[in-house]
């Protein structure tokens, strides 16, 4: 068996696992809630926004409805994924497996793919079933591209949030540091990135959150840049019209490229030097 | 001589720990670990790698089954093709992992995933076939429970699932880590005879204890390591009489016991006696075909007599000239110690 062979069946066997876990059995009403619920709660054709907004395209009620993402999608790759390194390494089950000849890179790469694509499969389900909720309620079906920047967008956010937990496994010995690690990152994206960008925008002598200031519009996507939720809201506005925060397509890209690459290189190296 | 297999050749390997500096927080320094070690495996032979906890065994199990860099040193595979004799430097962990099987130390496999399962997912690292996988299931005796999850195994179980494990590609070497914790008498009376059946088919074997006794009678050389340092390897005999530690038996009886003078007059030397009301207990050192007969012709009655076989702890003071105390506790400093000095400020 060649080494990508090997590669593909261990990421599939992971897949399994994973997937039909009880953890993802809990976390699955949850999404169902958080991903569909929002869909069909942003396309209701009389719903009124703070500030008088009101999703007009499928592509806004779906840029919308992944709040629903950024909170239980994310959460889920880290609830999936915070074991993955640590709960083997406790139970002598990595040091059987680092002594296989398979490399640690591709041993590592199965991991991060099995995980990750265990919690974008059933992500992606359930965003086709907004989209199908969104023709529903709307009458109209989002643009195919609309569809195919939001699937990558998300599988995307996944992978990042899995990526950030397995390295956190990987450098905790106890699974509760992991799990408060990963938690944590999560919580700091999600809540604490706005205090950062108001603390960024105090120092900078900029007046925080005034919606109608270009300066504080530019400030806001700049900073979103260094936040994977920021990433994934810049790749989505993409889509949106009218929607100008001062970065252009290439640093969206550059981003995302790094979020996807440095917390797979630093997960690499770990695990390079990991002794079980 | 069975011919060798591999050899570890100058080969260290030091554990990184923490010394942090108010100026270098991250500071870290060599710590323990296995200091330029050469050792053979043979072919078919079973290897006991014994020494006390922290000498460093399962440092130099990973380090065999390229889980562990060497720091220091090289690794050379030997080979016979064609009746010659080939030896290749094994330069990646990757070649030394293919013809290596290791079972590490109580692994605790848990989860809903069956045995089964468990091992498919070993086997696609190997390339090993689901016949493969079938024939090792059954062979460690885990064919009934091969839909079991793995919470529902015992430890003993969960050692065999290891060894099957270990099994799995067929390797040259095989590498045990404590095998025998966790297994009850029949199941380890089964495990060795396993391994007399593996060692017979030209597996080299290597198993890690702390006890030299439960190995006594499934090994044919023994290396003695300590402070993560080789004291001394070889066929048991030889490691024994090297260490003076051969030719002794104990002796018990219950009416009057030799005196210590009668025992030096018989050309034996008492290291040890007991009585206990009306049983007397010796261990003396002497010729093997002399000790008893010599005795009884002196109308001592005998009533048990067998030879001694060597502990750990008596090896360990045997070869370091040190006191139990001394080597259990570590309280001498390693200067008095026939051990290499560390460079504790390395970095």
């Amino acid at each position: 068996m060649s080494g990508k062979e090997s590669l593909s069946k261990i990421t599939a066997l992971i897949i399994k696992e994973k997937m039909f876990s009880t953890r993802m059995l809990l976390m699955f009403p949850i999404l169902l809630l958080f991903i569909p619920g929002l869909a069909w709660g942003f396309s209701d054709p009389n719903i009124i926004l703070p500030g008088g907004h009101r999703p007009e395209t499928p592509m806004e009620v779906l840029f919308y409805s992944s709040l629903g993402i950024v909170f239980g999608g994310t959460m889920c790759a880290v609830l999936m994924s915070f074991d993955g390194v640590s709960k083997e390494r406790a139970s002598g089950v990595l040091e059987v497996k680092l002594a296989q000849p398979m490399t640690r890179f591709h041993q590592t790469l199965a991991l991060v793919r099995g995980t990750a694509i265990a919690v974008i499969i059933p992500v992606t389900i359930l965003v086709v079933i907004s989209i199908f909720i969104i023709r529903y309620r709307m009458g109209v079906w989002p643009e195919v591209m609309d569809v195919v920047v939001h699937i990558i967008a998300t599988g995307l956010i996944l992978t990042w949030y899995t990526l950030f937990t397995l390295i956190a496994s990987s450098k905790a010995r106890e699974q509760g540091t992991a799990i408060a690690f990963g938690v944590g990152i999560w919580f700091f994206f999600t809540f604490l990135w706005a205090l950062v960008t108001s603390m960024v925008a105090f120092s900078s002598g900029i007046a925080i959150g005034q919606e109608s200031d270009p300066s504080w519009i530019a400030l806001e996507g700049t900073l979103d840049l260094f936040s994977p939720n920021g990433v994934y809201h810049h790749i989505l506005e993409s889509r949106l019209p009218d929607v100008q925060r001062g970065v252009s397509g290439w640093q969206i890209g550059i981003m995302a490229f790094a979020w996807t690459i440095l917390p797979l290189w630093v997960l690499a190296r770990r695990m390079e030097d990991l002794v079980p | 001589m069975a011919e060798v297999v591999l050899q570890l050749i100058g080969a260290s390997c030091r554990h990184y720990i923490s010394a942090p500096l108010l100026t270098k927080p991250w500071r870290k320094i060599l710590g323990p670990g296995i200091a330029k070690i050469d050792l053979e495996l043979h072919r078919g032979a079973i290897l006991g790698l014994v020494g006390p906890n922290g000498a460093g065994k399962t440092t130099l199990l990973r380090m065999l089954s390229g889980i562990l860099p060497l720091q220091k040193g090289i690794v050379v595979s030997t080979s016979q093709h064609r009746g010659q004799t080939i030896e290749r430097e094994l330069t990646t962990s990757l070649e030394l992992r293919k013809i290596i099987g290791h079972m590490p130390e109580q692994v605790r496999w848990q989860g809903k995933k069956s045995v089964l399962d468990a091992m498919i997912e070993i086997a696609a690292m190997r390339g090993s076939s689901k016949h493969r996988i079938l024939g090792l299931i059954k062979l460690v005796g885990l064919n009934s429970r091969i839909d079991s999850p793995l919470d529902e195994l015992s430890q003993g179980m969960r050692q065999r699932l290891t060894l099957a494990i270990a099994l799995l590609g067929s390797p040259k070497i095989l590498l045990l880590d404590e095998p025998f914790n966790g297994l009850d008498p029949v199941a380890a009376q089964a495990f060795t005879q396993l391994l007399r059946k593996l060692s017979e088919k030209g597996v080299s074997i290597v198993i890690s204890s702390h006890q030299v006794s439960g190995l006594i009678g499934i090994i044919d050389r023994i290396a003695l390591l300590h402070r993560g340092q080789l004291l001394i390897e070889g066929e048991i005999k030889s490691v024994e009489k090297e260490l003076e530690l051969s030719d002794r038996f104990d002796l018990t009886g219950t009416s009057q016991p030799p005196s210590s003078e009668l025992i030096e007059k018989l050309g034996m030397q008492l290291i040890d006696s007991k009585i206990d009301q009306d049983v007397w207990q010796m261990q003396v050192k002497g010729d093997a075909n002399g000790v008893l007969k010599n005795l009884i012709n002196e109308g001592i009655d005998v009533e048990s007599w067998q030879p001694h076989a060597p502990d750990l702890v008596e090896m360990l003071c045997s070869s370091t000239g040190l006191r139990v105390e001394d080597v259990g506790l570590e309280i001498t400093s390693s200067a008095f110690l026939p051990l290499l000095q560390r460079e504790v400020e390395e970095e």
